[in-house]
């Protein structure tokens, strides 16, 4: 029975290794643009929960501004598993700045991902965390 | 008549017990005798047939723990792990018996390993007992906090991982399945919780058993190996150290094993006076006071006051080290109040009905009755978790599938599925368990007082100490919950 058994893992493990290795996972968004500044400003900056308005700042290595940026997404997760997401997009308020409305939907840690395509094509991703507390 | 060939081990499991027929009652409904699923569950393969899907699963966990998205909320090993496996672990003990412990994927090699190794050695005599498996509880409690394992997939992975590792080891060292009885916290966990369950392992003839030459139920046969934590069917009469894999119904050549229905909680309260079914041990008593407490620490560890005294901590007493703050904060919130109250609570009581008896016996009397309202805690909390995040699986395994060019489930994650009740529900329903399961620690709690003491009068004085602990803690449970939650693991 012991040989049955290892029989049935090795099937398993060999469907496993064939599923995987039939799919490999595309790589993670890379941030493109190591050259460029993004800055996030919570706006209250009081960080409880609720809404609010976040500013994306884009400057250039020279620290020009960077208008034209499309694309700019928003998406904050808690550190926990299992919380909705927030997502929002950001508008171009020019001078480099995009302007989004958020809210912190719970107190605790939160990671807040911005990504946003440069004029020039390549893709800016930064991460930001922040501490909520209750409101 | 030959016995089984190892000691069953006193007194979860009483040879007299069986002799005197004092096992649990027999069935009046088999769960093994049920059409279809019976024959299922039965089967040579049938526990196999449970644990492929969930070794499936925690393989998929590992290889996306360890090489997917770090972000816990975008990884299927955090979310299943703790959103969907300790969610469903509690509500499957309410509702249907000790299946994940049945489904258990980390004994499947612990399976070969002893089929390699043929029976092994004894574990250590001093070890056989649940004073290690309430250290690996706390331990456990205490690394999920310390290093945040809620928020990290990779050390997720790393917690499966060394769970199949551990249960390989030492069943290759050792016979009766050391890790699932005497370590496991998972296993800990859900044997204190299924006591509160529907079914139980029992039998139909207990003279069937007496006259059994082979005991294969527990010595095991060329075909199916006996039960792995040597528990005898006739005289079992607790789910504590059962792990439902249903060896003992595969390996009877009577047929004679049942998985009986039972009133949940039958247990606690069962018994003659002083010679209850539960065991009167300083450790199985006071593994049941810390999985009650730890009920209660483990909530507060998720709202504002506990960070509150973290700081005073650091700020008191120079504690800079979080390790040391919070290892501090779980030795008192986890061992020494559930010890200190359990004490105070015994001594008390036996003060109050003048009966000499030894203070483990006072001690152990009423420890079934905490049951009811730990597991109601436990439920409110990981329900919390389970009813506000359930359905974030489906975009986690979208993200997953389209991250390996797979379109099955659509072709982009639908990031807001999350929660599958209202929030506005969430409290009035942690409140109502909380209150269900003070009620029945209450219920229970009167009966075991009733049961032992004849004077009504001395029953009540006898109870009202340990009513006392089980009213600060259903207060303290309710507290907490009151209070926001926050969500922390970035330290």
């Amino acid at each position: 029975m012991a040989l049955r058994k290892a029989r049935w893992l090795a099937w398993v493990a060999l469907a496993l290794a064939l599923l995987l290795a039939g799919g490999c996972r595309r790589a993670e968004t890379t941030d493109q643009a190591p050259d460029v500044q993004l800055t996030l400003s919570p706006d209250p900056d009081t960080l409880v929960v609720g809404p609010l308005r976040l500013d994306v700042t884009l400057r250039d290595a020279s620290g020009a501004p960077i208008d034209g940026a499309t694309d700019v997404s928003l998406r904050g997760d808690m550190s926990h598993a299992g919380m909705e997401p927030v997502l929002a997009t950001a508008a171009g308020q020019g001078n480099g700045i995009y302007r989004a409305d958020f809210t912190w939907t719970m107190a605790g840690d939160w990671i807040v991902t911005v990504e946003a395509t440069l004029p020039d094509g390549r893709l800016k991703v930064t991460q930001f965390e922040y501490a909520i507390q209750p409101n | 008549m030959s016995t089984p060939s190892n000691p069953i081990d006193p007194p979860l499991i009483r040879l007299e017990d069986v002799v005197l027929g004092r096992g649990a009652p027999p069935p009046r409904f088999d769960v093994l005798r049920a059409p279809l699923l019976g024959r299922l569950l039965k089967a040579r393969n049938g526990r196999l047939l449970l644990q492929i899907p969930f070794l499936l699963v925690a393989v998929l966990l590992v290889y996306d723990g360890l090489t997917g998205p770090q972000l816990a909320p975008q990884n299927l090993a955090t979310v299943t792990v703790w959103i969907h496996t300790r969610g469903l672990v509690i509500v499957a003990a309410l509702l249907l018996g000790n299946v994940f412990c049945m489904g258990c994927p980390f004994t499947l090699p612990r399976t070969l390993a002893r089929r390699l190794s043929g029976r092994g050695r004894r574990w250590p005599r001093a070890l056989r007992n649940k004073w290690l498996a309430v250290a690996a509880f706390v331990a456990f409690l205490f690394l999920y906090e310390w290093l945040d394992l809620w928020a990290g997939p990779r050390l997720t992975a790393a917690v499966i991982i060394g769970y199949f590792a551990g249960a390989f080891v030492l069943e290759a060292l050792f016979a009766e399945s050391p890790f699932c009885k005497y370590i496991c916290p998972l296993g800990t966990f859900n044997f204190v919780a299924n006591t509160a369950a529907p079914t139980q392992i029992t039998v139909h003839d207990r003279d069937v058993c007496r006259a059994c030459p082979g005991k294969e139920c527990v010595n095991g046969s060329a075909r199916v190996l006996g039960c792995g934590t040597e528990l005898f069917p006739p005289a079992v009469r607790s789910n504590l150290d059962c792990v439902f894999c249903l060896d003992c119904a595969r390996a009877c050549p009577y047929d004679n094993v049942a998985l009986a229905v039972r009133r949940p909680g039958q247990e606690w309260t069962a018994g003659a006076p002083g010679d209850g079914v539960w065991p009167r041990r300083w450790d199985v008593s006071f593994l049941v006071l810390v999985f009650t407490f730890a009920a209660v620490s483990n909530a507060f560890g998720m709202v504002p006051p506990f960070y509150d005294a973290q700081a005073w901590l650091a700020g008191a007493l120079g504690l800079t080290s979080e390790g040391a703050r919070l290892a501090l904060t779980f030795v008192a919130l986890n061992l020494a109040l559930p010890a200190v109250a359990g004490l105070a609570a015994a001594a008390l009581s036996r003060a109050l009905v003048g009966r000499r008896e030894p203070l483990r016996v006072a001690f152990s009397r009423f420890a079934p009755a905490f049951v009811p309202l730990a597991v109601a805690i436990w439920l409110a909390h990981y329900g919390f978790h389970f009813a506000t995040g359930a359905l974030v699986i489906v975009p986690v395994l979208q993200n997953f599938l389209l991250a390996h060019g797979l379109t099955w489930l659509g072709v982009a994650p639908n990031w807001s599925l999350a929660a599958i009740l209202p929030g506005e529900w969430l409290l009035p329903l942690q409140t109502a368990a909380v209150l269900a399961g003070f009620a029945a620690a209450l219920f229970a709690g009167n009966r075991l007082a009733r049961r032992d003491f004849d004077d009504p009068a001395a029953a009540v004085r006898a109870f009202v100490p340990w009513l006392l602990v089980l009213l600060a803690l259903a207060v303290a449970a309710l507290a907490t919950f009151n209070l926001p939650m926050e969500m922390r693991g970035l330290s």
